[in-house]
């Protein structure tokens, strides 16, 4: 028999069974769902650091009290150990180190913003110095950036978020208007280009205000941190060094003492992450094969099932001159279909649940690699668990399976 | 140039294996079935006649003894190359139709020319012409739920035919019918038969045996009687077939 007609039979066959079909089917869709998902999601979020990343530019690194921390004895550790970062050192960094291209610094904190009597609550409030605006890129979609002088003489200013814009000025051009914090009027000066949400949070709800403005509504008790672009022509690592060399004087670290802050490169970013990812990838593989497994084990089960309850249409087909590789064949091409239909269920789910993701804001990439693989995937599920219940068909004895009724 | 016999056997024997002791549901049947012939084979239940049908129809091969079908030695070959000699030289009807009963007439019909490999346009049109000789065109897209029981038998004749088989082999053929539905199949068998056919029938009911031209009875493992009927003439090419068959006291 030609595989054509083959698989013309299988269809009829699923289709014959369909609900039992689409039971039976549950294990490789969720497997197959499954694994495109976590796919679409660890690629998206690749593709979302790689930008972040990339954002911070080459030739960036950050100084900040903390570094990238994974667990809590290092977190207790630092917490003890680390030394505020203050502005002394920030200037001090800024003057000595001569790789330095650029050295900009900021602080964060939170506030409510209050215009006219309206209030914006949980305002990210962030005091820099202006270079940051240019290492750390902002688009600026009205008005202008913060400027050198005014973080110099502490004037009060603000670069604002378009949710700011949106929530505070409604309809209004919010340049030279003015909005408070803590009761301190800043006039805006700019707005930057939307940047839309991530994970459901918002990227545009942030005020900008220069340093030393910061300081004076919030004091000086909060660690900077420390945005070094490094000179062209400088290696990273000996500029690295530089900043090393001057914090740890000024700290008063003898040889031998741990760095009592942290030095965090786009690189080493970049390699935490794909250490976790690499992690969830494995884990989700493995949690992915167990249910392909059990899927594949209920196809075989069902495999068998139906031979026993086609145990007489085989006696007639083998009557009429089936060779054995027939019967093979139409039950390996059926188990194969079967699978092949969980997978492309599985497949379609997949990308429904990363553009769903993709429409609340999360960054997933659906893989265009991903269909093909299923597709080879769950073929090699059907031969696998197909093979055993087409070969007890094709065994069967022609007398004995006519005589069943 | 003579035709070999369709059927020509020499002491075929079948023995099963039933636990310790050894069954044998056959012990030395000579049979000659010349073309054309229309034969009944008779006997009660246990007298072998299954076991006969089954070496006969190639799905069962004989513990010794050899058989000759068309001319070929079929007792030693394999399961596959008994499926294709299945498949083109023998067209089977059997008691219980055994019709796919998720098929149409005529994709029934079309099984046995699918696994001969025949292309999906001539299957089609000799499928139809099959069902054409058993006067149930008009029915092909039916499924066998669709269809009276003699209809059911009729399209199960037409997937027997459709091959143009050496042998037409039918298995207690009217076992599930009503006595009228049972005389209008016992008269499409012998329309066939007029026409040329060769046909074995295979049944416990002496009546319906009496259709055949020549009945040979099984009685323990062997042939207990061979006799021609009196109320049909022998086909033309009977007479050989008849005298080379074997009669124990």
């Amino acid at each position: 028999m030609n595989p054509v007609e083959a698989t013309r039979l299988a269809l009829e066959s699923i289709w014959a069974n369909r609900l039992r079909s689409f039971l039976t089917l549950f294990g490789v869709i969720v497997g197959i769902a499954s694994i495109i998902a976590t796919i679409a999601v660890i690629q998206g979020l690749n593709q979302y650091v790689a930008d972040k990343l990339s954002n911070l530019g080459r030739g960036v690194f950050t100084v900040q009290r903390f570094g990238i921390i994974t667990n809590r004895k290092d977190f207790l550790d630092a917490i003890r150990r680390n030394r505020h970062l203050d502005r002394e050192d920030a200037r001090a960094v800024a003057e000595y180190v001569a790789g330095a291209e650029q050295v900009a610094w900021q602080v964060r904190s939170t506030a409510d913003l209050e215009r006219e009597g309206q209030e914006l609550r949980s305002v990210e409030v962030d005091g820099v110095t202006p270079a940051i605006l240019e290492i750390e890129p902002f688009e600026v979609a009205d008005g202008r950036i913060l400027l050198p002088f005014e973080d110099q003489r502490a004037v009060p200013v603000a670069f604002i978020g378009n949710d700011v814009k949106e929530q505070l000025f409604p309809g209004i051009d919010p340049i030279g208007k003015e909005l408070r914090v803590r009761g301190t009027p800043l006039t805006v000066v700019g707005v930057a280009t939307k940047k839309g949400s991530l994970f459901g949070m918002s990227q545009d709800s942030f005020v900008k205000i220069p340093y030393s403005v910061h300081r004076k509504i919030y004091g000086s008790d909060r660690s900077v941190r420390l945005s070094v672009q490094v000179r062209e022509g400088e290696q990273m690592e000996a500029v690295m060094d530089e900043v090393r060399s001057v914090l740890r004087g000024r700290h008063h670290l003898r040889p031998g003492d741990e760095d009592d802050f942290a030095i965090v490169t786009a690189e080493g970013i970049n390699n935490l992450w794909s250490s976790l990812t690499s992690t969830i990838f494995a884990v989700a593989l493995f949690v992915v094969g167990i249910s392909l497994v059990v899927g594949g084990i209920v196809i075989m089960n069902i495999m068998l099932v139906s031979v026993i309850e086609r145990t007489r249409e085989i006696g007639v087909r083998k009557a009429v001159g089936a060779r054995q590789r027939d019967i093979v064949q139409q039950f390996l091409i059926e188990a194969v279909l079967l699978s092949c239909l969980g997978g492309a269920i599985g497949t379609v789910l997949a990308f429904g649940a990363a553009a769903g993701l993709q429409a609340v804001g999360f960054p997933a990439s659906f893989p265009l690699w991903a269909p093909p693989v299923a597709f080879v995937l769950c073929t090699g599920i059907g031969v696998v668990f197909g093979i055993a219940p087409a070969r007890r068909a094709a065994g069967l004895d022609p007398i004995e399976a006519l005589r069943t009724e | 140039m003579s035709t070999p016999p369709v059927i020509r056997t020499l002491g075929l024997t079948r023995e099963f294996a039933m636990g310790s002791t050894t069954v044998r549901a056959l012990r030395g049947v000579d049979l000659v079935i010349a073309r054309g012939e229309y034969v009944a084979i008779m006997g009660p239940s246990g007298s072998g006649k299954s076991t006969l049908m089954n070496l006969i129809g190639c799905l069962d091969t004989p513990t010794e003894g050899e058989y000759w079908l068309n001319g070929q030695p079929v007792a030693d070959l394999s399961p596959d190359q008994l499926a294709r000699i299945r498949n083109r030289e023998i067209g089977f009807v059997f008691q219980s139709f055994n019709l796919l009963a998720r098929a149409s007439a005529l994709r029934n019909v079309e099984l046995p020319l699918i696994y001969g490999g025949v292309s999906p346009k001539e299957r089609r049109e000799r499928a139809a012409e099959a069902l054409r000789q058993v006067d149930l065109v008009d029915r092909m897209d039916h499924r066998p739920n669709e269809l009276s029981g003699g209809q059911r038998q009729r399209v199960s004749i037409a997937r027997a035919l459709v091959t143009q088989p050496a042998l037409l082999l039918a298995d207690e053929p009217t076992g599930n019918l009503d006595s009228k539905t049972s005389h209008e199949i016992m008269a499409l068998f012998r329309h066939l038969s007029e026409q040329g056919n060769t046909i074995v029938l295979v049944t416990h009911e002496r009546d319906i045996a009496e259709h055949a031209r020549r009945v040979v009875t099984i009685r323990d493992g062997l042939v207990a009687s061979d006799e021609a009927m009196v109320a049909a003439p022998p086909p033309p090419h009977a007479e050989g077939g008849a005298a080379a068959a074997g009669a124990p006291a």
